[in-house]
């Protein structure tokens, strides 16, 4: 059913018009590969971006843990201080429970603690502890309860300083404490002497925007964390411990997360970046939207210009297509409008051109027809002449009466043949040897008639030419004019020479007799007139010379045609010209 | 009939006094449970700061104090005076629920809170050297104020007289500057009340008060300032001892003012208060007892939080005169208090 139905969808777009074909051309080539394009660039800058979040959460962990290392190692600096005099004295008289001479000491530390705050931001107190739990510090002195406080300790990677996890410290404020030994030199009791840094410290070095769901964390080895935006969580075992904090991208209250990590040796503390996978995709989201906003921008602008271009291209060749098939059907005034100078616009100015060309050609075949049916009837007129006839025949039966019957089969033979070849089956054109042979069975029959009064010549030099096709009853008009209007008024031997011969791409006929000869001015008129430069109203004067010439330049073009050179009383030559090359 | 009516009787009496002895026993035994061994007992001194001097006195004596009391001491305060910083400490003892505190402050609403607040927390306090009245403390322990200023302005007469300048002239007017911590606190206000009363009759006017923030640095800067702009006054009274803690060079407008002849009583006696004294800067000073503060203060407070003994509402410590007499005595019986 399925099958039926797209057969039918498909039956209903009509592919076999050019103008289906150029759009779904114009589609595939537009569409195929902008989408192809599309989708590798969105690919390539997702994949970018991705390489892009991770290289940038990984660079802001790796920062984050430098500067937390610097500044550790600042405080660790400071914890690792040589022997102080005055810590020293204040140990040894607080031991003493000596109050009087202690009270400058105290005073003492209670101003460079506090000059060591000003300088160092984030730094909440500075302290030292001692074995009985008594405390001196930027605040002043105190006790602490120091079993709870050596419980929260645990030692950095190389084991020289202490470090606890977050917690209230003695004057409420949310700390880590970094803690060290301090052996002084005139006591036999050491001391504890830690920093309190303040968690916004921690806030501070992780306060890079990454975005509104994303945020940075971070934990012990243990997985309990030290440091979190939800400051609930700070001291709660982390989800995210897997034996570490290894890079993947996790699930988390049904969020997605790209988890980047990276570990301090110096506080044995993992900084973990936790960007939101939403938050990385919403920017390819954007990337998409836009993709699909482009593409669908640019296919409608393909389809409209696959219409617009298929439709300018089709509609001229459907024109030509009907116009064409109106000529086809015989209507020759038509003629395609077409503007611009594209193929298009060629091929039609070429139809237009071929149109006038095939009713000039129509003309001229039918002006031809019209002479050469002219020049049948003169030539058959002048053939069933009855005295060409008779004296024909009656030369025959002398013939046969003087028992020559080789001659007289020869003249009834030759005669058959002439009017054989008048005819040539009603063909216009003719080959030049049978036009030769057309012209030798007249030349025979006439020489006989008229007592063998004159020879004559068949000359022909390039043999290649007697293959070649010329109009038919170009030679023979031409030879008759020879002999009656050249040879049979004068009474010496006549001649007649037929020669033919080829020079560049015209071949040549002279038909050259030793008659009577014409005078000057009338070749000259002659000339004229065949040259067009004179005109005459007589359509009988000169008929067989015009008649040939003008076929011949109808068939050949101006440059063939016939010429008449004559000495008066001494020869005739007619020269016949076929330019080949203006062939139709 | 009868004893058998007395025997009803006296066995009504008989139940009685056993219901009330019973009763009696479980409420001292429930007073025993509460009251608290002296090693357990902790109670805070909190100072206005850490960078006055004048508290190590106090410091010194409550620690010692401490010591033959067998309990625990707190020294806290920020290290310059900062009120909020300060209620943010006393806030810090509250909710680690010490058994009393001895304070500094001020009668202002932000301290009265806070100080009203322990008190209902169960956490006995007291103030010193600068009172509260207003609030819910349980006393005050420090010197009359009203009297140590009136002291001062005695003094003040006697060098006027020693120097033959009439502070009776009518033509004259000797023109005077005090310099205080802030308006508003109490003991420094009736300082000035009892110095002012007392020349009330006198050529003695005040031309300015300044104020110093209860700042060490800052009443330096600005008595250095003032005198630079008024070096015609006459006399100066410094309600407390700021600028005292100095040595003399670092004072040299005060020096050149006082060899000009300029006369300047104050409150409070130190080391280095009575080495300008010695040096002719400083002609009278009226002194408080910050040791008696400090273990008295602890002592009266432990007595009322073990063993509720209830004090007097305010505690005198006295004063204590700096002249010329006894000058070089004082010398040898004050400490310096910085490290040399």
């Amino acid at each position: 059913m399925f099958n039926n139905l797209i057969k039918k969808l498909f039956n209903r777009i009509e592919i076999h018009t050019i103008r289906t074909k150029l759009i779904i051309s114009f589609l595939v080539i537009g569409l195929l590969p902008i989408l192809l394009f599309g989708l590798l660039s969105f690919n390539i800058y997702r994949g970018a971006i991705n390489d892009r979040i991770s290289d940038y959460s990984q660079e802001m962990v790796n920062r984050m843990e430098r500067d937390l290392e610097d500044y550790i190692s600042e405080i660790e600096r400071f914890l690792s201080r040589e022997q102080d005099f005055y810590i020293n004295q204040f140990i040894k008289l607080t031991q003493a429970n000596d109050f009087r001479n202690n009270r400058k000491y105290a005073f003492r530390i209670w101003e460079d603690f506090n000059n060591l705050k000003q300088m160092k931001p984030g730094l909440e107190d500075i302290a030292i502890t001692f074995q009985d739990g008594r405390r001196i510090s930027s605040y002043g002195t105190f006790n602490i309860d120091l079993e709870a406080f050596k419980a929260k300790m645990y030692p950095n990677l190389s084991g020289d300083i202490y470090i606890t996890p977050p917690y209230k410290s003695y004057f409420q404020q949310e700390v880590i404490t970094i803690v060290s030994s301090y052996y002084p030199e005139i006591a036999e009791e050491n001391v504890l002497i830690s920093a309190d840094i303040d968690l916004d410290v921690l806030a501070n070095l992780t306060d890079f925007n990454l975005g509104k769901k994303s945020y940075f964390l971070i934990a012990d080895q243990n997985g309990d964390i030290i440091y979190h935006p939800e400051k609930e969580k700070i001291g709660e075992r982390s989800l995210l411990y897997n034996d570490g904090f290894p890079d993947r991208k996790i699930s988390l209250n049904g969020e997605q997360y790209l988890l980047t990590s990276t570990f301090s040796k110096s506080t044995g503390w993992y900084i973990i970046s936790m960007a939101s996978a939403d938050e990385v995709e919403a920017e390819l989201n954007y990337i998409t939207e836009l993709t699909i906003y482009m593409t669908g921008t640019i296919l409608l602008l393909i389809i409209l210009l696959a219409l617009y271009l298929s439709s300018s291209l089709s509609r001229p060749i459907q024109k030509l297509q009907e116009l064409t098939h109106r000529a086809s059907e015989n209507d020759l005034s038509v003629k395609i409008d077409i503007s611009g100078d594209d193929e298009i616009a060629e091929l039609g100015q070429s139809f237009n051109k071929m149109i006038r060309r095939i009713n000039k050609l129509m003309e001229q075949n039918v002006k031809e027809q019209k002479l050469l049916r002219q020049l049948e009837m003169q030539s058959l007129d002048n053939q069933i002449k009855p005295h060409f006839i008779y004296n024909t025949l009656d030369l025959i039966i002398g013939l046969l009466e003087n028992k020559d019957f080789d001659r007289a089969t020869h003249m009834v033979e030759a005669l058959g043949k002439f009017f054989r070849l008048s005819l040539s089956h009603g063909k216009e054109m003719v080959l030049i040897r049978n036009e030769i042979k057309h012209v030798k069975n007249y030349l025979f029959i006439q020489q006989f008639r008229h007592g063998e009064e004159y020879e004559y010549i068949i000359d022909i030099e390039d043999l290649e030419i007697m293959d070649k096709h010329i109009p038919k009853l170009i030679l023979q008009p031409i030879v008759e004019n020879s002999i009656y209007h050249g040879l049979l008024p004068t009474e010496k031997k006549g001649l007649i020479i037929v020669k033919g011969y080829r020079e560049d791409k015209n071949i040549y006929f002279k038909i050259v007799d030793n008659g009577a000869g014409i005078s000057a001015a009338k070749v000259k008129e002659i000339n004229k007139i065949l040259t067009g430069e004179l005109e005459t109203n007589d359509q009988q004067k000169y008929f067989g010379l015009r008649n040939v010439d003008q076929r011949l330049k109808l068939m050949y073009g101006g440059s063939s045609g016939l010429t008449v050179e004559s000495i008066k009383g001494e020869k005739t030559v007619v020269t016949i010209r076929i330019d080949q090359r203006g062939g139709r | 009939m009868f004893f058998s009516k007395n025997r009803i009787l006296f066995f009504l009496i008989l139940s009685v006094i056993f219901v009330l002895s019973l009763t009696m026993t479980a409420a001292a035994e429930n007073d025993q449970q509460k009251a608290k061994s002296s090693e357990e007992i902790t109670i805070a001194y909190v100072p206005r700061s850490l960078d006055n001097p004048i508290f190590l006195d106090a410091f010194e004596h409550a620690q010692e104090k401490a010591i033959d009391l067998g309990i625990n001491i707190e020294w806290v305060a920020p290290f310059a005076y900062n009120a909020e910083a300060q209620i943010n400490i006393i806030e810090s003892l509250i909710a680690r629920n010490v058994d009393g505190m001895v304070v500094s402050v001020n009668n202002t609403p932000e301290y009265i809170e806070v100080i009203n607040k322990a008190v209902e927390k169960g956490i006995a306090v007291a103030t010193f050297d600068a009172d509260a009245p207003d609030s819910k403390r349980l006393f005050h322990i420090g010197i009359d104020n009203y009297e140590a200023g009136k002291v001062t302005a005695e003094g003040l007469l006697e060098v006027l007289e020693s120097k033959n300048i009439d502070y009776n002239s009518k033509n004259k007017q000797l023109k005077t500057m005090i310099m205080t911590g802030v308006r508003g606190a109490l003991n420094l206000d009736r300082r000035i009340n009892g110095f002012l009363d007392k020349v009330e009759n006198t050529n003695i006017g005040v031309q300015d008060i300044v104020e110093n923030q209860d700042s060490v640095n800052l009443s330096v800067e600005l008595l250095e300032q003032y005198l630079q702009k008024n070096p015609d006054i006459d006399i100066i009274f410094f309600v407390g001892g700021w600028p005292f803690y100095v040595p003399a060079e670092a004072l040299p407008n005060f020096q050149r003012w006082a060899k000009n002849g300029g006369v300047a009583v104050g409150i409070d006696i130190f080391y280095d208060a009575l080495l300008l004294q010695e040096r002719g800067l400083l002609h009278y000073l009226v002194g408080q007892d910050m040791a008696t503060m400090g273990s008295k203060g602890l002592s009266t407070l432990y007595n009322y939080i073990k063993y509720g003994i209830k004090p007097d509402e305010y505690i005198e410590t006295g004063l204590q005169i700096a002249n010329e007499k006894n000058l070089q005595r004082l010398l040898q019986t004050h400490r310096p208090w910085r490290v040399k």
